[in-house]
């Protein structure tokens, strides 16, 4: 991954972390702040039905006040007391009842029976319990289930009040709590007002584990999703107390109600029905939703801009080490004229700037080093190539300069020993003339080494090659081997690997590289010793080693081993490790000189492996005649 | 001089005083007489033809039409009518009546055997008679039966067998141009809130002594006595449970004796006979009487008034709800029905009767007014007000029988002979007797002479109306 993509990456991530950890906190407050507007407006909402009932509650003990208070009421209730006669009275509830907008309205003799019922007129006579209770002497309102003509039953809202002047008797009356009631309750457009009762369905109720949807019913009749309110009714019914939740009517959040429950209880304290009011969160919900949509399309567009914008300052950071790193590279191959732009000027530059500054420096510093040293080596290499030359030439130049002067001196001798002298000198001289052209020979096959033939080449065939010529081994393949030369004291041995090793390489060139190591080896050994030659697949390489154990070497002739004319041996010319390394590096291999722990030195060549698809690499060569 | 003045102004003061007295009884002679003419506004609930004869028997305006072939008088005694006289033969299995010549129709055709023998045909073609043929005898028609008949005089005075002939326009009988009778009022208009009768002059009682009677239908009782405060009626309804109230509004009220049973009938044969008993007995009489019906009437438990019978003692009135449960007998009897003849105390009545009998371990369903027919046809327990007519108990106890439904002879020339067929009968506890209640209407200041006849309906022919101012 590169940089730019990670500065992108990190400054993506971090804004994106950013914002939505801002956007997780605003959602979250959002809700709170919602969820708080939404209690406390459940609560206003309570708060105002449980005023408005109180008030219809008021409302049924102010009228039965009235009725109680009206002088027809109290002649009856005196005419009552005195002399029992209910009969005339008969019809007298309906007509109060009307006048005072009731449901239901009884006349309770001072016997507490009933003189006259509104609601079932038939019951005369009857007695009423309530009217015996003490709940009759309270002022307070109450539920109560009042049996009807039909053999249905009502809820109402019942008031008991004494009439004055005949203490003994009792108007009963109230409303009916059904739809018309809750349709009566001012309630906001987004509040709904429900009413259970058990009523005439108790044992269907029970059937139904307590709670029958049908029976709870609001002002446009049964509830919807009145499922969903049964664990509330049921609380309500068990406690007998009040207790709010939020319901969802559907999978939808925004079909979700606020439900509180108020129990309504009958005058002995038993929950005759349970008054339901739902404040819809729809609007909550939806105004929440908007929020959060808003609030995701924000963060969305702000990570898109903030990565657009992490890519420009990822590019504008990464751009000038971008370019170092592409000098750098140029660099390490070799081109050290890579130059880098340098942004900013004097102390406008940062750090960026100043480490591109220093580069192109160090670059320029690097060129004039090599130009020196190149000029140095340059130098030290004709010093080199005259002091081998003079060497080379003045050990043949003085058996040369010693026949010349022997023949000046011979020509005063007798002709015989003359014409003795003269064809040992001659043959000296054709000797070290030989000698000198053999040293020109090898200088000049080193300035002339020729461009390599590639070909597909198993390694194992060459170094078998070259074992059969120096280390005269038997024909066939020879894997592994170790043999000793007759008559003389190195031993050899040769370990190949069995799997066939394929590099694309100049045959003679390689088999001469391999010769001047065998030969370098066998040199190296004077006294004898072991001399091994081994091959092995090493990754994407083949590694070739050419062992001895001879003397070794030192760090500093490991350092300079391949440098041309450089030589340990006393005649040696110096080029033959410099050849190796010239066919190696054509090659695109590497070769390199360690010590063996035991003794001795080992040389390690690696090549790459032939191309699997059999087209032989040329790339070097063409670079080579590039 | 002064002694002599004195006699003389004496003398004159006798005269002037004497004639003053003479004006005053001839003014008070004049007013005692009936004034003709004017038109008599009757104001009632329901529809004052009923046309639906079998099941409302009550309506006024029939017998203002029409005439039977006998009438009861203000005591309830059979008397003439359009038969002159008539005689019975074969242990009462043949009636022979002679009709009375010289009567025509309101159509002007005159009324003649063959006219009456189509008409009681036309009427047994909706009801059951007892008679098991009828033919035209001259100026007679006879009336055979297999079996004895001894009431069929009182019961041709029923309305149900008054004489009537298919007018011009139509042949519905119920078709209120088709009403042609030989009454003392003529159809003349006959719509849904208004019917119009005229006097008919030709008739052979005499024509009435109003010009015309108006029915107002379908008001209610409410709106009556309004109207008959506001002198917009002349004759309203008060039912029995009313009587009281009107009262004490100070309605000009007058009410017959009891003469209306209010009974209980019992449909619902599958009902064991150990049941119907237990209904009986759980039934509170004096509850209904009291207060429902606010002390008016009687209470009974047995068919006849006591006043006619003299032996409804024997039949006890009390409740007994520990016997009708210990008759009941733990059997959880199915859910029953009840239907009302009548709306106001007589639907009240029936949800007392309702609360009564769940008390007992019934279950009663009341039917609501404005219930479906067959609802009502079906009911298990009907509500109903039958009609006693006869001064006999055997006329009458005849034709309360003739009112439930049974077609059934009853000769009983004895007290005891009627007592052991009433109880015979009540024993079957098809029919629980509850009340016997007046029949009441509200009369306005300008009526005069107006008094009910022995079903209790006001005789709105013999009524008139003062002159106006």
């Amino acid at each position: 991954m590169s940089l730019r993509q990670k500065l992108l990456l990190l400054f993506s991530l971090t804004v994106a972390a950013a914002v939505a950890a801002v956007a997780w906190a605003v959602l979250v407050r959002i809700r709170h702040v919602f969820n708080e507007q939404d209690q406390e407006k459940t609560a206003l909402l309570v708060n105002q039905f449980q005023h408005e009932f109180q008030h219809r509650s008021e409302d049924v003990v102010a009228a039965l006040d009235r009725i109680a208070n009206t002088e027809r009421v109290r002649s009856m209730a005196v005419e009552l007391t005195q002399s029992s006669d209910a009969a005339p009275y008969l019809t007298e509830a309906q007509g109060l009842a009307n006048e005072a907008q009731l449901d239901f309205l009884e006349i309770v003799g001072p016997d507490g029976n009933i003189v006259s019922s509104a609601q079932w007129p038939a019951r005369f006579g009857y007695p009423e319990p309530v009217a015996q209770t003490a709940w009759s002497a309270t002022t307070q309102a109450f539920i109560k289930r009042e049996e009807l003509p039909d053999g249905q039953s009502a809820l109402g809202l019942f008031a008991v009040r004494p009439v004055r002047g005949g203490a003994t008797v009792r108007v009963i009356g109230g409303k009916r709590l059904d739809q018309e009631f809750l349709s009566e309750l001012p309630t906001p457009a987004s509040v709904e007002t429900y009413l259970y009762s058990d009523g005439d369905g108790q044992r269907e109720a029970q059937d139904h584990g307590g709670f029958v949807p049908a029976q709870l019913v609001g002002i446009h009749g049964q509830a919807a999703h009145a499922e969903r309110y049964k664990s509330l009714v049921e609380a309500a019914k068990r406690s007998g107390q009040q207790s709010n939740s939020v319901l969802y009517l559907s999978d939808k959040r925004e079909d979700s109600v606020s439900a509180t429950v108020f129990p309504l209880k009958s005058e002995t304290g038993q929950v005759m029905a349970v008054l339901v009011v739902a404040a819809s969160r729809r609007q909550m919900v939806e105004a929440q939703q908007h929020i959060r949509a808003i609030a995701y399309g924000i963060a969305a567009t702000g990570i898109l801009v903030t990565i657009v914008f992490s890519m420009w300052i990822a590019a504008r950071v990464s751009r000038p080490i971008e370019e170092l790193s592409r000098a750098a590279e140029e660099v390490a191959h070799g081109n050290w004229d890579a130059h880098v732009e340098v942004r900013g000027k004097g102390n406008g530059r940062d750090e960026v700037a100043r480490l591109a500054a220093s580069f192109n420096h160090m670059t320029e510093e690097l060129t004039a080093q090599r130009e020196r040293l190149i000029q140095s080596e340059r130098v030290a290499a004709w010093r080199e190539l005259a002091r081998r030359l003079a060497h080379e030439l003045k050990n043949p130049l003085f058996p040369l300069q010693l026949t010349v002067e022997n023949l000046v001196r011979a020509r005063q001798l007798p002709e015989e020993e003359f014409d003795e002298v003269f064809r040992e000198s001659t043959a000296t001289l054709g000797m070290e003339i030989a000698n000198l052209k053999t040293i020109i020979g090898r200088f000049s096959d080193f300035s002339k080494m020729p461009q390599p033939q590639r070909e597909r080449v198993d390694v194992s065939d060459a170094i078998v090659r070259v074992a059969h010529l120096y280390l005269q081994l038997g024909q066939g393949p020879a894997r592994d081997e170790a043999v000793a030369t007759e008559g003389s004291k190195i031993d050899y041995s040769v370990a190949l690997d069995t799997q066939p090793m394929f590099i694309d390489a100049d045959p003679e060139l390689l088999h001469r590289a391999l010769s001047n190591l065998v030969l370098n080896a066998m040199d190296a050994m004077p006294d004898g010793g072991k001399l091994t030659l081994s091959a092995k697949p090493m990754g994407d390489q083949i590694e070739i080693r050419v062992a001895d154990t001879g003397m070794g070497l030192t760090p500093e002739e490991c350092e300079r081993l391949f440098t041309p004319y450089y030589t340990t041996k006393e005649h040696g010319t110096g080029l033959g490790l410099a050849i190796v390394q010239s066919v190696v590096a054509d090659h695109a291999g590497t070769i390199t000189v360690e010590n063996r722990p035991g003794g001795g030195a080992v040389f390690v060549l690696l090549f790459p492996k032939a191309n699997p698809a059999g087209e032989i690499a040329t790339h070097v060569a063409n670079e080579r005649g590039a | 001089m002064l002694r002599r003045f004195a006699l003389k102004f004496a003398f004159v003061r006798r005269i002037v005083v004497c004639c003053l007295l003479m004006a005053a009884v001839a003014a008070a002679n004049a007013r005692t007489r009936p004034h003709y003419g004017g038109v008599l506004r009757v104001e009632i609930d329901g529809d004052p033809l009923q046309r639906d004869l079998l099941q409302r028997p009550s309506g006024l305006g029939w017998r203002l039409i029409l005439d039977g072939l006998t009438d009861l008088d203000e005591r309830g005694a059979v008397r003439p009518s359009l038969a002159e006289r008539w005689t019975a033969e074969s242990n009462d299995q043949r009636w022979q009546f002679w009709l009375r010549p010289g009567v025509v129709f309101h159509n002007g055709r005159p009324m003649n055997a063959l006219a009456v023998v189509t008409s009681l045909q036309e009427s047994c073609r909706l009801i059951a008679c007892p008679w098991n043929g009828v033919r035209v005898a001259g100026q007679s028609v006879v009336f055979t039966s297999d079996g004895p008949m001894p009431n069929l005089p009182s019961m041709l005075a029923s309305k149900e067998f008054l004489i009537r002939v298919n007018g011009d326009a139509g042949t519905d009988p119920n078709d209120a141009a088709a009403i042609v009778g030989t009454g003392p009022f003529r159809m003349k208009e006959a719509g849904r809130a208004k019917v119009r009768l005229e006097a008919n002059d030709d008739c052979w009682r005499g024509r009435p002594f109003v010009d015309a009677v108006e029915f107002y239908t379908h008001r209610s009782i409410h709106d009556q006595w309004m109207d008959l405060g506001q002198n917009k009626a002349d004759v309203v309804e008060v039912r029995a449970g009313d009587l009281r109230q009107a009262r004490q509004q100070r309605l000009n009220v007058v009410a017959s004796s009891p003469l209306t049973l209010v009974a209980l009938q019992v449909n619902d044969t599958k009902l064991a006979p150990q049941l119907r008993a237990a209904l009986a007995q759980a039934v509170d009489r004096s509850a209904l009487q009291q207060v429902i019906f606010q002390k008016e009437g009687e209470v009974t438990a047995s068919l006849l008034p006591s006043a006619l019978s003299g032996y409804g003692f024997l039949f006890p009135a009390e409740r007994d709800l520990s016997r009708s449960q210990a008759l009941r007998g733990g059997i959880t009897p199915p859910l029953l029905t009840m239907s009302v003849d009548g709306a106001g105390a007589m639907q009240l009545a029936a949800e007392r009767l309702a609360l009564n009998l769940h008390e007992a371990g019934f279950n009663v369903k009341v039917i609501a007014p404005g219930a479906s027919v067959q609802a009502i046809r079906q009911a298990d327990l009907v509500l109903r007000v039958l009609p006693c007519e006869g001064a006999a108990p055997a006329q009458a106890l005849e034709s309360v029988l003739h009112g439930i439904g049974e077609n059934k002879a009853v000769a009983a020339p004895d007290p005891a002979t009627a007592y052991q067929v009433e109880h015979d009968y009540l024993e079957q506890h098809t029919v629980i007797p509850l009340l016997y209640l007046p029949r009441a209407w509200g009369i306005g200041n300008q009526v005069r002479d107006l008094l009910l006849d022995a079903r209790g309906e006001p005789d709105l022919a013999n009524a008139s109306l003062e002159e106006g101012p």
